[in-house]
Order: structure tokens, then sequence, then C-alpha cells
């Protein structure tokens, strides 16, 4: 029971410093899990880098699945994606209702605009790291051809996405079945 | 009070349409610009459950809290859906897939990880997400930029520098942009209280 207090709060500082997205949260959930709490050495994980490219879901909750579960199995697991959503929910409904509150006044108006912005900037970041890691997986070109290829799938699942109105869910399937099927048949 | 726009269908109606589609974008995708993307394909465009409007306001308000950007926006469009009973499913739809995903892979990850087939599928799936998040990007720049150009074009430039250059704690910027636009309304007080 202790251990799965102590898994709880050790997420509850993860996720309120949590700020950036997905990739930020990651060395945040390391140094907790490595170096505060000993659960584990920096090899296991570095596994759950790999996993969470792999699995669904936000990486904060894979990362705090795996990490509950590698210390104390399924309670373990529950407790620390408990931990890690508990704080910001609370939160985003505190800003909610600042939001609700305070709409169309022209500071709150202001305000968003402004925040809006912040919005794009990471997303804009996020949308950078994700092209360029898309573009050249390892960090070199494979070939010409690959590199037009994985364009066209990226400038495909925008079209069908913005201009046909498709739903993103499954484009990305569609773009995942896709690439199954030409890399493993060529 | 949330409002129940959607005033035509019954509460558990709406419940199970909330959970159903978080539950499924949460057990096929990893980001949560993705979540963000299918919500407001599914809430907005199919149900018009809410505005544009008041969606691009959500995706600030959740980028401005820490977290999974997934699980804040699910309650919070939860909330507005169904009150707090609509925030509840919601986080639990989402949360759930990779929850259950991840126990079961944690037991078996070495066999996971090293097949060929699971990883060509994700990688096809990292190019659709890019080309969705243009998609995303152009729809807030569109919503921004309503009542001029100058000040958010200029805002986002700042912004994207510090995140991507600077590297500085994000919590600062969402502080700094709140007050920018403090600062902007107190200065044209007069045109906006109109």
């Amino acid at each position: 029971m202790e251990l799965l207090i102590q898994i709880v709060l050790a997420f509850m500082r993860v996720s309120v410093i949590a700020f950036g997205g997905a990739y930020a949260a990651i060395p945040l959930v390391e140094n907790e899990a490595v170096t505060v709490q000993g659960w584990m050495t920096y090899e296991e994980f570095a596994d759950l880098i790999a996993l969470d490219e792999i699995t669904p879901g936000p990486i904060i909750i894979n990362s705090a699945t795996f990490v509950g579960m590698r210390v104390a199995g399924i309670p373990g697991a529950i407790a620390a994606t408990l931990g890690a959503i508990l704080i910001p929910c609370a939160l985003v409904m505190v800003l909610f209702k600042l939001y609700s509150r305070f709409k169309g006044s022209a500071i709150m108006d202001n305000v968003m605009v402004s925040l809006k912005c912040m919005a794009i900037a990471l997303i804009a970041s996020t949308f950078v790291r994700l092209a360029v890691a898309a573009f050249m997986p390892g960090g070199t070109l494979t070939s010409i051809q690959h590199g037009v290829y994985s364009i066209a799938v990226m400038a495909g699942a925008f079209y069908l996405i913005r201009y046909r109105q498709l739903s993103p869910l499954p484009v990305m399937l569609g773009c995942g079945a896709l690439n199954l099927a030409v890399c493993a048949l060529l | 009070m949330p409002h129940h726009d959607a005033g035509s269908e019954s509460l558990g109606k709406r419940l199970l349409t909330l959970f159903v589609t978080i539950f499924s974008i949460s057990a096929t995708a990893n980001s949560g610009f993705a979540i963000l993307s299918v919500m407001k394909d599914e809430f907005v465009r199919k149900r018009g459950w809410f505005s544009e409007d008041q969606m691009a306001d959500f995706i600030a308000i959740v980028q401005s809290t820490p977290g999974a950007m997934a699980v804040n926006a699910s309650m919070v469009v939860g909330y507005q859906v169904a009150g707090p009973l609509g925030s509840l499913v919601a986080v639990t739809g989402c949360i759930l897939p990779p929850m259950v995903v991840m126990i079961v892979v944690t037991a078996f990850y070495e066999v996971i990880v090293g097949n060929e087939f699971v990883y060509l599928f994700m990688r096809g799936m990292q190019l659709g997400v890019v080309g969705m998040l243009l998609d995303v990007l152009l729809s807030l720049f569109a919503n921004v930029t309503k009542k001029g150009f100058v000040y958010p074009l200029v805002l986002v430039a700042v912004a994207f520098v510090y995140i991507r250059f600077l590297g500085w704690p994000i919590p600062y910027l969402a502080i700094g942009c709140a007050l920018a636009g403090v600062v902007k309304a107190l200065l044209f007080c007069r045109e906006a209280s109109r």
C-alpha cells in the first residue's frame, strides 16, 4: 500500500510539470523513475521509449502504466495512471471555469487569442519534428524514392482530411496499411 | 453550466457517442493532436455539439495545462457535452485503451518491439499524422487571424522561436502569452470595450 501511494505521488510530481507535449514528458518520467526513485535502470527505461512509439494513447499514460506495472504489477499500473491524470484534470477544469465565466470580455478574448498563438507554435514545433522524423527515419534520407513516397503519403493524408472531410482515424489506419503493403511487397 | 447544445439527443446517447469516439481514437492513435482532430471532426463537423471557435478555445486551454493533452481535452469536451458525468466517461474512454494495451505489452514487450510489420504499420501512421497536423495548424491559424494578422503572426513567431530554439520551460511561455493578451486588451481598451 505504501508503495502504491509512493507511485501515485511520483506521477503527480511528473504530471504537474509536464508541459509542452508528449516528448517533453519522457525525460521527466525518466528522472523520477530512474534517478529519484531508483525503480529501474536506464536500459529498462530505454525500452519504454520504443514501446511508447508503437502503443496507442498519450505517452504520459503509457509511461505511467509501464513504470507502475514494472514496480507493483497491475495495481501499480492503475495507481501510476491515476497519479498522472488527477492534478492536470483539476487544473484544466479550473481554466475551463475561468474561461466560461469571463468569455466575451475584451481581456479574456485577447488572452485566448494569445494562448491559441502559443498552441499554434507548439503544434508547429511537433509538426516539424515529426515531419523530419517521418521523412528521414534514423536521421538519414535512405533514398530519393523513399523521400518522394513519404511526402506523397503526408500530402495525401492532408488532402483527404482537409478537402475531402474524411475522419482522421480511417486516414491514419489507411496510411499504416499502405506503408505496410508498400514496404513489405517491394 | 455546461451547454447542452446537443438538445435533441438523450443524455445516454450523448455519453455513449462520447465514450465510443474517444475510446476508438485513443485505441489507435498515439498523439494528443490526433485526439483533438478526431474530436473536431466528430463533435463539431458531424454533430454540431459545439462550434469551431469553442473547439479552438478548448485547444488553447488544454495546451496551457500540464499533463496528457488527450486526457485534458477529454475532460473539457466531456464536460461541455454532458457535465461532470461527461468528463468522467470521456476520461475513462481515453485512458482505458493505453492502460490495457500497455499492461499487456509490458508483459510481452521484446516480441512486439522486434516485429517488423508492427514497425512498418506505425511508420505509415506517423506519415499520416504529419498531414493531419497541417490541417489542425491551418484551422487554428485561420481562427486567430480573424481580427487582424499582425499580432497573432508576431506572437506565433516569437513562441515558435522560444519553443524550438531557446528550449525554456513552457509554463513561462503560457504566462507570458496570457500577459501579452491582457496588455493588448488594456492598450486597445476603448476599441475592445465597444
